[in-house]
């Protein structure tokens, strides 16, 4: 039964082939083994981190213009939204600045059409005093054949004159 | 064509234990004797079985040290139990009726007496095997990251690596933390030694076919190892905690012998557990197969051939079946053992309540 009871030449070679193996190892593969490993390790932890940095600021990115799209597309309609505004404002203005003027030419022509009516008013008055006149002339010519009704009729002229003016 | 050659050849293999067990038992002519032959399979030998015939062994050096000193001498001198006389001194093999069965013994004045015996029996020549291959599959490994840096390695190597890194990452690191690169070294030797042990024992032809850890003197001394690692690079506080713990001193009075006691029969019980945790494992592996074949003989023995013909179907499918679970095992055991001797060195590295833990 050595299966149950430990055999000493076994556990020795065992012990030192173990030792064997362990110094060998410890001293030629595992260092570098490890190394590789862990910083193969480290490399992907890195990797992964600046990959989800990237996506980050990918995102921010697309955020960002977005953002820029959006301020772009507010400017736009602001813009249009003013030129709007002017052109309503300049037609407003063309509006009064022609109201005005006609307004002008109106006033300017009502101050024509006075006075040439205050013109035509004198001349008129000239016209009538003239023919008064000479109507007047005509019938003191053939009333005035005495001194007395001629002085009696100038007075009588003189008065309404007078009074008429 | 490939698949084909792949299963002629394990056809092969599993036909022969089937052809040297028949041969035998035609010889022998009276049945099986299915208890020394699985013993004989599971046990130690001075020389190596080679397929096919069951009485040609490849020689091993016998290195004994006897009452006149040492004696190195090959095994093909011991062989089917004759006497060999190497100087003043005189040794034969134990026989059936002898203390030493199976062992070399010297024959001092007529009484056999086992002398001081360091052979180069079959399991320590598999064992060097098994390290050798470990050796240069470690060393491969390490020439390829000194030559091409990260890259990872492909085929062969690549499942090196990835068991490598199963059990660097998956158990060394996540359970020691920090402390993982100190331990690692040995760690990861005695996986890839039992790792590698067990694979070949289930080899059935030379190079394999050593039942090595389901040897108990294996398992001993590298559970033995890992106590050894265990304690010896114990922190401070994992021996205050073991026998000064840090509770108040009169809830310490009535129970604190018993809990000392408890606390270092456990230092003594964990590596017990390893041991016999592999030992048995690997162990039952063997003797299932070697029972499922043994099935064939003893039962066209007792009911003659036909019922051996039909026994022969269902115990190759179930050796077959054994085979691939120890295939499992072996590295399942690999990995057990490995993961807890991590846990027990990782127990043993007790920082205290301040300063930041590095294990648990």
């Amino acid at each position: 039964m050595e299966l149950f009871t430990p055999d000493f030449g076994l556990v020795f070679w065992m012990f030192v082939a173990f030792a064997v193996l362990f110094l060998l190892l410890w001293k030629l593969a595992w260092p570098g083994i490890l190394k590789t490993v862990d910083s193969r390790a480290d490399l992907i932890d890195k990797g992964v981190e600046y990959a989800q940095r990237a996506k980050e600021q990918l995102d921010n990115a697309r955020a960002e213009a977005k953002g820029i799209i959006d301020e772009a597309r507010r400017q736009q309609s602001d813009m249009i939204r003013e030129s709007e505004r002017l052109k309503s404002q300049l037609v407003e203005q063309a509006r009064s600045e022609a109201k005005d003027a006609a307004q002008r030419e109106l006033d300017a022509a009502k101050v024509q059409i006075a006075q040439q009516q205050k013109e035509a008013e004198h001349k008129f008055r000239s016209l009538v005093s003239e023919l008064a006149l000479d109507i007047a002339a005509k019938v003191v010519e053939d009333k005035m054949k005495d001194n007395s009704a001629q002085s009696e009729l100038v007075n009588q002229l003189l008065d309404k004159i007078e009074s008429k003016n | 064509m490939n698949r084909l050659l792949y299963i002629f050849i394990l056809s092969l293999v599993a036909l022969f234990p089937a052809d040297a067990f028949a041969s035998e038992a035609e010889q022998g002519g009276s049945g099986v004797d299915a208890k020394e032959i699985i013993f004989e399979h599971l046990g130690d030998g001075y020389g190596w079985e080679v397929p096919f015939n069951h009485h040609v062994r490849i020689p091993l050096p016998v290195i004994v040290n006897g009452s006149d000193g040492w004696h190195v001498f090959s095994s093909a001198h011991l062989q089917h139990g004759e006497a060999y006389t190497d100087g003043s001194a005189t040794f034969v093999i134990g026989g059936e009726d002898s203390d030493y069965k199976g062992k070399v013994v010297e024959i001092v004045n007529g009484q056999e007496v086992r002398p001081f015996d360091i052979s180069i029996t079959k399991n320590v020549c598999a064992l060097f095997i098994t390290v050798a291959l470990v050796f240069g599959l470690m060393m491969w490994l390490a020439s390829f990251y000194r030559r091409n840096g990260m890259k990872a390695p492909r085929r062969g190597l690549g499942a090196i690596e990835a068991l490598l890194t199963f059990v660097y990452d998956g158990v060394i690191k996540s359970i020691l933390g920090p402390d993982g690169r100190r331990f690692a070294p040995y760690l990861l030797t005695v996986f890839f030694l039992i790792f590698f042990m067990n694979i070949l024992g289930l080899i059935v032809v030379f190079p394999g076919g050593a039942n090595l850890t389901g040897n108990v003197a294996v398992t001993l001394t590298l559970a033995t190892l890992t106590f050894l690692v265990t304690n010896v690079l114990a922190t401070k506080h994992y021996w205050l905690e073991m026998f000064w713990p840090d509770v108040p001193v009169w809830l310490k009075f009535p129970l604190f012998p018993i809990m000392q006691l408890i606390e270092v029969f456990g230092m003594f019980t964990k590596p017990a557990a390893l041991t016999v945790r592999l030992f048995a494992n690997m162990m039952g592996g063997h003797m299932i197969v070697l029972v499922l074949t043994l099935l064939i003989f003893i039962f066209s023995g007792l009911f003659g051939a036909g019922v051996g013909a039909g026994t022969t179907v269902i115990s190759m499918a179930f050796s077959i079946f054994m085979l691939l679970l120890d295939c499992l095992v072996s590295f399942i055991q690999a990995y057990v053992f490995t993961m807890l001797s991590t846990i027990f060195i990782s127990l043993a590295q007790v920082h205290g309540h301040h300063e930041p833990q590095a294990a648990h």
